[in-house]
């Protein structure tokens, strides 16, 4: 029998990125097939009218959140719904490996299109013509977006619940048409948003900054909550 | 060199409605113990604990020299785990898992594997959701075996299962013990495939261990007796027993440490016996359970 000492709170990342791509392999067809869906929305743009560049936004930001939210669905729900869940904790994989790359998994697939995506719109913005005054209040919702989505994969992580990531799609598509609403009335951003020239006053960067703090805190907050579980299956 | 492969002192766990109530039991490395208990009696929640998938309320457990949940990722790397309510990823192949599998771990024996899939009758490029119940427990079986683990813990794999293919999963499993260093931990309620491959049996009720020791052992100490006990015969006192059923005139004791030297007692004092029975591992189990739960009303 061997009993030799080892670190075993060192995390396995070889585990964890093999992880990642078994979820991505598992889900490569609905990931490849957001791909024309974004870039149709994207093309909208293409046309040069202002109400096509408002649909084109939200078009983006529903092919967005819908594959953030439905990636977290099949990857965190459907483990345990399918009892797939004790095929891959039979593993050489701890929660905190499990946790990470449930974590990393979703993340990733959502930061590839969402940083285009961002970096698209707020490129279109700083084309001469463009109504600059608008790139902080798109980089806050942006961040906004990326907030809604790290809560959306938490509740799946943790509670592994249909209902309760239901919730959190919920509060998360109501949470963004409200902060969208307070940040555009916002004194510190409104008087500027239409403007020609880009102003980042405090307010501005007083939100980014919390909403960065916030996505920390609820990625923390899922990392906490599970090693506090006692039960994995 | 430590001989114990399975070491759990004092272990409990408890749920609103379930208590798992200190479970101490030992198993020596190329063991098979079969571990038999009804439904609910806690057999899944002791695996799960020696897995490092749940955490015990208190005592220790260790696996493999290894400290379980903590050093559960080290552990694992030497275990295999089939269980009855394990499922394996429906939109993949079974070649997709098998390289996903030995992708992990470094021991992994494909020719072992491409045996294991002629033996069972599987097919690798079939994709999981397509094969029936049994082919999907043979390719979680295969799985487990191909990683060549030093411990396999089967929670029920047998359940559910047709004869052809459960006869197919137990041959294969009889196989294995062919490498004396492996150590099998089988748990059932189905008696009959315990029976088969176990050399060591654990019987669990309502969350206590209520007997462990060696099959034979075990086989050896139950016996049913039937006797013929005429109005004047006063029977002599018969260790051990268990369960007293018949009439009077003919009644029918179940013993749990039979002594030869009783029958000839029973003969001096007019009574005659008729017959005495070995019993079977479920009616051993049966008889067990139900006289605890007699003594022991939940």
């Amino acid at each position: 029998m061997n009993s030799a000492p080892t670190n075993y709170a060192r995390t396995n990342y070889a585990m964890v990125r093999r992880l990642i791509l078994k979820d991505w392999y598992l889900n490569r067809w609905m990931i490849i097939g957001s791909i024309p869906a974004g870039l149709a929305s994207l093309a909208i743009v293409l046309t040069g009218k202002q109400v096509a560049f408002l649909l084109s936004i939200i078009l983006l930001c529903m092919v967005i959140i819908g594959v953030g939210a439905q990636l977290a669905v099949v990857t965190t729900i459907n483990e345990r719904k399918e009892q797939t869940l004790a095929f891959i904790m039979s593993l050489p994989v701890s929660w905190r490996e499990y946790t990470a790359a449930k974590i990393l998994a979703n993340l990733i697939i959502f930061l590839i299109p969402w940083l285009a995506i961002t970096a698209g719109a707020l490129g279109i913005l700083l084309l001469p013509g463009a109504t600059h005054g608008l790139i902080p209040f798109i980089a806050i919702m942006a961040v906004e977006m990326l907030v809604t989505t790290c809560l959306i994969i938490a509740a799946g992580v943790i509670t592994e619940s249909q209902a309760w990531l239901t919730v959190a799609i919920l509060c998360s598509s109501l949470g963004l048409n409200i902060l969208g609403y307070v940040f555009a009335h916002t004194r510190g951003i409104a008087p500027q948003m239409w403007g020609m020239s880009v102003h980042w006053t405090a307010a501005s960067c007083t939100i980014l900054l919390a909403e960065f703090l916030v996505a920390a805190l609820i990625l923390a907050l899922t990392f906490f909550v599970q090693s506090r579980k006692t039960d994995f299956l | 060199m430590n001989d114990v492969c399975v070491r759990l002192e004092g272990v409990s766990k408890r749920y609103p409605h379930f208590l798992l109530d200190n479970i101490s039991l030992d198993l020596p490395v190329g063991s098979i113990l079969g571990f038999i208990g009804a439904n609910g009696a806690g057999k899944s929640t002791t695996i799960r604990i020696l897995m490092g998938l749940v955490r015990q309320d208190s005592g220790s457990v260790q696996v493999l020299g290894h400290a379980m949940p903590a050093e559960q990722t080290a552990a694992k790397l030497d275990i295999g785990y089939v269980s009855e309510d394990m499922r394996l990823y429906g939109s993949a192949t079974l070649a997709w898992h098998m390289n996903f599998i030995a992708s992990i771990y470094p021991q992994w024996d494909q020719s072992y594997a491409d045996t294991l899939v002629r033996r069972f009758d599987l097919r690798p490029e079939q994709k999981i959701k397509g094969l029936s119940h049994g082919q999907r427990v043979k390719a979680a079986l295969l799985l487990a075996l191909g990683r060549q683990p030093r411990l396999l813990l089967l929670d029920e794999p047998t359940t559910g299962l047709d004869p052809v293919a459960r006869r197919e999963v137990l041959a294969e499993l009889m196989a294995v013990l062919a490498d004396e260093r492996r150590t099998i931990f089988f748990s059932s309620h189905n008696t009959l495939d315990v029976e088969q491959i176990s050399d060591r049996i654990a019987f669990i009720d309502r969350g206590r261990i209520i007997a462990l020791e060696e099959k034979e052992d075990l086989l050896d100490r139950w016996r049913r007796v039937r006797l013929v006990v005429p109005p004047s015969a006063v029977l002599p006192q018969f260790p051990g027993i268990v369960e007293v059923g018949g009439t009077e005139r003919l009644p029918v004791l179940i013993t749990n440490h039979f002594d030869p030297a009783v029958v000839s007692l029973c003969q001096d004092r007019g009574a005659t016996v008729q017959s005495i029975d070995s019993m079977t591992l479920e009616e051993i189990f049966v008889a067990n359970v139900q006289s605890r739960r007699e003594l022991q009303p939940a």
